[in-house]
């Protein structure tokens, strides 16, 4: 197994994979601390800003780590489309391995990139100087539920990326799925539409609420709280990150190539 | 010449399904943009104005300009499969007409989600009840104008495409390029930022906009801004040895 590891690791060398990745995250942290810099920071940031990137982030996940997966699965896989390299790997290897390598291989980036955005997050925060506690409970209960919607989108998109030669038919999977998880983020009265799809898992597992903010007095009484979370929506995402990886890995394995 | 270019573009794509995903996609923002537009009727109160931001907000700034990355990189991918830049470079036609045939099946697929977006938009509004007239000159406008802004941003794609061997790379780049697009349009510069000009044309922020601004200097961006990625890219099919 590490042997076949290390072979992909061959195989991406000069490909820029993980620049790829560092560039789409570097492009997120734009996007995600855009307003909350030391000098254009409100009194309510400050004594809040932990808890409000909790309230916030879990919308910048659902844009960025989907396509990072889109994007990180589809280039590991291509390789081996391109040179119609599994027509050769195949007679070596067993599929069901080939599938679990790249599969490893591609979600170690993928969850770097969701640890180093987590961590670059909490030294953000010390360095505009945040006054609240640092609430590590809530954060690592938060990394927990970004990692595993993106696990299991990643899973999801290496399966079609295995499976299918034209790799923009999981483009376009993913960015319509990608689409429905985030309007489904702006509906919280169908709160089904989050759980049906996995994209919609990011902000169904989001636990921190904004509260008494109105047009009129804006922040003067708005608060963050921590709401209930929803454990029967994780266990049914774990359950279908099981399923798809079984599903996948079943197809992949019965194609012809 | 070029319509047999184009002609050999349309038999390259011949039993692609990529078609579907720019029909399917539009009735996602048509659907959940309609409900949301119900759920906050007291804030927007602009009927047709109000449902059209809804439908077009999150499609003009990431998804049509994913879409498109991902089109014109397939496109362009083709030719990269089998050494097929070789065959294609050694015909008897122009650079230019190559590249222009391959932008033309781009545009028209994103004049044809533009047809399809305002379907839907009209569909929508009908089953909701909107009771004011339906602003179908704006409507033909916005239409019109996004695809050109689309266009832009095509022969932008399909240019990176040319010099970036990767399909995923400029699909990421797309996306950079929808954000940017935001960026630039809340600064008031979207009338001169190529990822900015589809939200800019579709009138996707603010209807009253590119009103104001007139629809003159938006055309004369558009043409300078297409005719710059065109000839930048005959040139690279020129010079460089594919």
């Amino acid at each position: 197994m590490i042997k076949l590891i290390k072979c992909e690791y061959m195989k991406t060398k000069r490909k820029h994979i993980f620049l790829t990745a560092f560039a789409l995250l570097v492009l997120m942290g734009m996007w995600a601390f855009y307003g909350t810099s030391s000098k254009d920071m409100s009194d309510f940031i400050r004594q809040n800003g932990y808890t409000m990137f909790l309230y916030q982030f879990p919308l910048v996940n659902a844009i960025f780590f989907p396509l990072l997966c889109t994007v990180i699965a589809s280039r590991l896989c291509d390789i081996e489309h391109k040179g119609g390299n599994f027509k050769l790997l195949c007679t070596m290897v067993d599929k069901g391995k080939i599938f679990d390598v790249k599969l490893i291989y591609g979600l170690t980036i993928v969850i770097s990139g969701v640890i180093l955005f987590w961590v670059l997050t909490i030294v953000y925060g010390k360095i505009v100087g945040f006054t609240e506690a640092f609430p590590i409970n809530n954060y690592l209960l938060y990394l927990l539920f970004t990692i595993i919607p993106t696990a299991s989108i990643y899973i999801f998109q290496h399966s079609l990326s295995m499976i299918f030669k034209n790799q923009a038919i999981p483009f376009f999977v993913g960015v319509i799925g990608e689409f429905t998880g985030l309007f489904s983020m702006f509906l919280p009265q169908f709160p089904f539409l989050r759980k049906s799809i996995l994209w919609g898992y990011y902000g169904a597992l989001q636990f921190v609420g904004l509260f008494g903010w109105d047009k009129q007095t804006r922040f003067d009484n708005a608060y963050f709280g921590v709401m209930t979370i929803d454990w029967p929506a994780f266990a049914l995402l774990v359950c279908l990150l099981i399923l798809i990886y079984i599903v996948g890995k079943y197809i992949f394995s019965k194609k012809e190539f | 010449m070029l319509y047999k270019l184009i002609k050999a573009e349309r038999l390259k794509l011949k039993r692609s399904p990529l078609w579907l995903a720019f029909i399917f996609m539009p009735i996602i923002p048509a659907l959940l943009g309609t409900l949301n537009y119900k759920a906050n009727i007291e804030v927007l109160q602009s009927e047709w104005f109000s449902l059209w931001t809804q439908h077009t907000l999150f499609t003009c700034y990431f998804f049509l300009p994913i879409m498109i990355g991902i089109y014109s990189s397939y496109i362009m991918r083709q030719e990269e499969n089998n050494r097929n830049w070789n065959k294609v470079l050694s015909m008897p036609v122009s650079k230019n007409l190559v590249f222009i045939a391959k932008l033309i099946q781009v545009v028209f697929m994103i004049f044809l989600s533009e047809i399809w977006i305002c379907t839907l938009f009209v569909i929508s509004g009908k089953v909701i009840g909107l009771t004011s007239a339906i602003p179908c000159d704006k409507l033909i406008t916005w239409c019109l104008f996004g695809t050109l802004g689309g266009s832009v941003m095509a022969s932008l794609q399909l240019m990176i495409s040319l010099f970036i061997k990767s399909f995923a790379l400029p699909v990421g780049i797309s996306l950079g390029g929808g954000l940017s697009g935001m960026v630039f349009l809340a600064k008031h510069l979207g009338h001169i930022w190529p990822y900015s000009l589809m939200a800019y044309g579709m009138n996707s922020n603010a209807p009253q906009e590119l009103i104001k601004s007139g629809y003159m200097s938006f055309v004369i961006i558009c043409i300078v801004y297409i005719a710059i990625f065109m000839i930048t890219s005959s040139t690279i099919l020129s010079k460089r040895d594919i």
